[in-house]
């Protein structure tokens, strides 16, 4: 599995391959991965589930021809490919912010005091981006490390929430860096603009980025998935508010200037991020465009006539992660709609033509998922369990079960009602467990097991004693992180 | 895996429904007709998704009771535990890699072991380190001469 890591480079679409997800499509952005050595970090996990019945976290679907180990490859390389063109987007934005924030002509210059801050809020989400990249990139260097396909595949899924969050806050930031660009032209170039209206604006339009930010940072499930439902028709307001901001500046413009330099001056109030495909050519504000209408599956990728939104590279890396649970169809969803500019009067919920939906990964099985995933309106989520017990901590710590491995990333919803009404009993020693009896079963199959190797157990050999024992109960291979007290 | 319905409704008639459905009057003659089998691949012939590996074990271990031969069965699940970690056999060499292959399948043999044959199977462990069986060993049932020695039946 070593070998994962080092072969994915040549297996990486070269770069400037159509217009992908990523803002610049002539950003060689492979992927960023090479963050250094992947630490010998643990992966948790957890405690005790019962032996199981109905386990919630659910099933994963796998395409029944496809061997298990190539199933898990194949999404491993997909998440690199993924975490890659989100890198490629931020290191993209991380140069444009310092670039601004030395704008002593424009957004740095006299009124730095008013828009240094607006720059400042993109660099602190650049941040949380980049942090949850990293840890993301960590985890799945812990998965190439571990050789059972089961719980490779449960890591990438712990990891998928924060690449998630990161390719939705990376789109979202991209959007907010496009308003800089246009505040920094504005203060370079028309010192007729009221500075105050445009300093109210800027700090207008924070004020609606905020909460979809702060949610997509939280990495709290509920409030991920709302702010990407709702990040369509947030980015399309975005862009209406760019093309009036924008045409305010041009009436303002035409007042002080000849038309030869107005013409030069709305052509630097460009976007570089998705409201590109949204914000009409024209200077007026366009007619919105009709959600769903042409968006069609082709083999070039996503298209809307002869445009392509997404490419098929990108498709394909989508619909591994999707069909593998990493991240989820509305997420990805909500990242097609951005790209094909059908944000403006988007009913936020509305669905993607199926044929696209299919290209991601939509299926019955992706569908039960989550509906297993979640329990349904009303209902309590059934209890969480440690797999990798809790009275051990420090024992796990020492081998490693640390940080984002920590043993909390460990956990299984398993219905506690159904449990104790089957209680094997008389001879059947080992019936159904409690999650106590989990807990010594396991312990015992560690220590022995140390006992024998005469060293420390490594994180890969600790989960694949546990991954046996999951199977062995039928407990689904698929954690969730712990969200108990 | 799919989802699992192994606990729901009666699960230990239904697990002799299918060991009958496959013409055996016994879980263990069906488990030792297939002695080199993992017993999670055991439970997936008996249904996967409605039967799980524990209670497939759960069950050998009280028909073992009742016949007095829980140190056969003890030996069984050794055999299944060495096919499924180590399917080259033992290794030749006892380097770190394959010492720890050997003490995942010890260790997961300990956890399947009953109370009773703890510290025995301790025993057999440490033995098993002392000396170490040929290289490529790889017991083909309860009745490997090896095993035979190292966890000889004892039972009245």
């Amino acid at each position: 599995m070593a070998l994962l890591s080092a072969g994915c480079a040549s297996l990486t679409p070269p770069p400037g391959r159509g217009m992908n997800l990523r803002y610049t499509p002539s950003e060689a952005a492979g992927p960023a991965l090479a963050e250094g050595p992947s630490e010998d970090s643990p992966r948790p996990l957890v405690s005790p589930p019962p032996s199981a019945d109905s386990v919630a976290g659910g099933a994963v679907p796998r395409d029944a021809a496809e061997p298990a180990w190539q199933s898990a490859i194949a999404a491993h390389l997909a998440f690199l490919r993924a975490v890659g063109d989100v890198s490629g987007s931020t290191r993209r934005i991380s140069g444009e912010l310092s670039r601004l924030r030395a704008s002593r002509a424009g957004i740095a210059g006299r009124h730095a005091d008013l828009f240094i801050p607006s720059v400042d809020y993109g660099v602190q989400q650049l941040q949380w981006i980049d942090t949850e990249l990293a840890a993301a990139t960590r985890l799945s260097n812990t998965a190439s490390e571990v050789d059972d396909p089961d719980m490779q595949l449960a890591l990438l899924r712990l990891s998928g929430p924060r690449l998630q969050s990161s390719l939705l806050g990376s789109l979202l930031l991209a959007v907010w860096l496009d308003f800089l660009n246009l505040a920094n032209v504005v203060l370079d170039q028309c010192p007729y603009y009221n500075v105050e209206r445009l300093f109210r604006k800027m700090r207008q339009l924070q004020e609606v980025i905020e909460p979809a930010m702060t949610a997509l940072s939280s990495l709290e499930p509920g409030q991920v998935e709302a702010a990407a439902a709702d990040l369509p028709a947030l980015i399309g307001h975005l862009t209406s508010e760019f093309a009036a901001t924008r045409e305010a500046v041009r009436v303002a413009a035409q007042q002080f200037e000849k038309a030869l330099k107005v013409k030069e001056l709305i052509e630097m109030l460009t976007t570089a991020s998705a409201m590109k495909m949204a914000l009409p050519r024209l200077l007026p504000p366009a007619a919105p465009a009709t959600l769903g209408v042409g968006l069609v599956m082709g083999s070039n990728g996503v298209m809307i006539g002869t445009r392509i939104v997404v490419s098929a590279e990108w498709v394909e890396t989508m619909r591994r992660l999707v069909q593998a649970g990493v991240i989820s169809l509305p997420a990805v969803s909500a990242a097609v709609r951005i790209h094909a500019g059908q944000v403006m009067m988007a009913q936020s919920h509305d669905e993607l033509p199926r044929g696209v939906r299919e290209a991601l990964g939509d299926g019955p099985e992706v569908r039960s998922m989550r509906v297993t995933g979640r329990a349904g309106a009303g209902m309590a989520e059934p209890p969480q369990h440690h797999v990798l017990p809790r009275e051990f901590r420090e024992w796990f710590e020492k081998r490693g079960f640390i940080g984002d491995m920590s043993i909390d990333q460990f956990c299984v919803k398993m219905e506690q009602a159904s449990h104790q009404a089957l209680h094997g009993g008389g001879n059947w020693r080992l019936g159904r467990m409690w999650p106590g009896e989990w807990n010594q079963m396991i312990m015992k199959a560690l220590r022995d097991a140390e006992t024998v190797a005469g060293r420390m157990l490594t994180p890969n050999a600790i989960l694949k004693i546990v991954a046996r024992e999951m199977r062995r109960h039928n407990i689904p291979v698929n954690f969730t992180p712990w969200r108990g007290p | 895996m799919s989802e699992d319905h192994s606990w729901e409704g009666n699960w230990k008639v239904r697990l002799y429904e299918r060991i009958h459905e496959r013409g055996y009057d016994s879980l263990t003659a069906f488990a030792e007709a297939r002695p080199t089998l993992p017993l999670v691949e055991l439970a997936q012939e008996l249904g996967g998704d409605d039967v799980n590996a524990v209670q497939v074990f759960s069950g050998l271990v009280a028909e073992a009771e009742r016949s007095n031969r829980l140190t056969r069965l003890v030996r069984g699940q050794l055999v299944r535990e060495l096919w499924e970690s180590l399917p080259n056999g033992w290794p030749s060499v006892l380097d770190d890699e394959a010492r720890l292959e050997v003490a995942i399948a010890l260790g997961s043999w300990s956890a399947f072991t009953p109370v009773t044959h703890e510290e025995r199977a301790r025993q057999v462990m440490a033995a098993l380190l002392a000396t170490p069986p040929p290289p490529g060993w790889r017991p083909l049932g309860p009745d490997d001469e090896l095993l035979l020695t190292l966890l000889p039946d004892e039972e009245v």
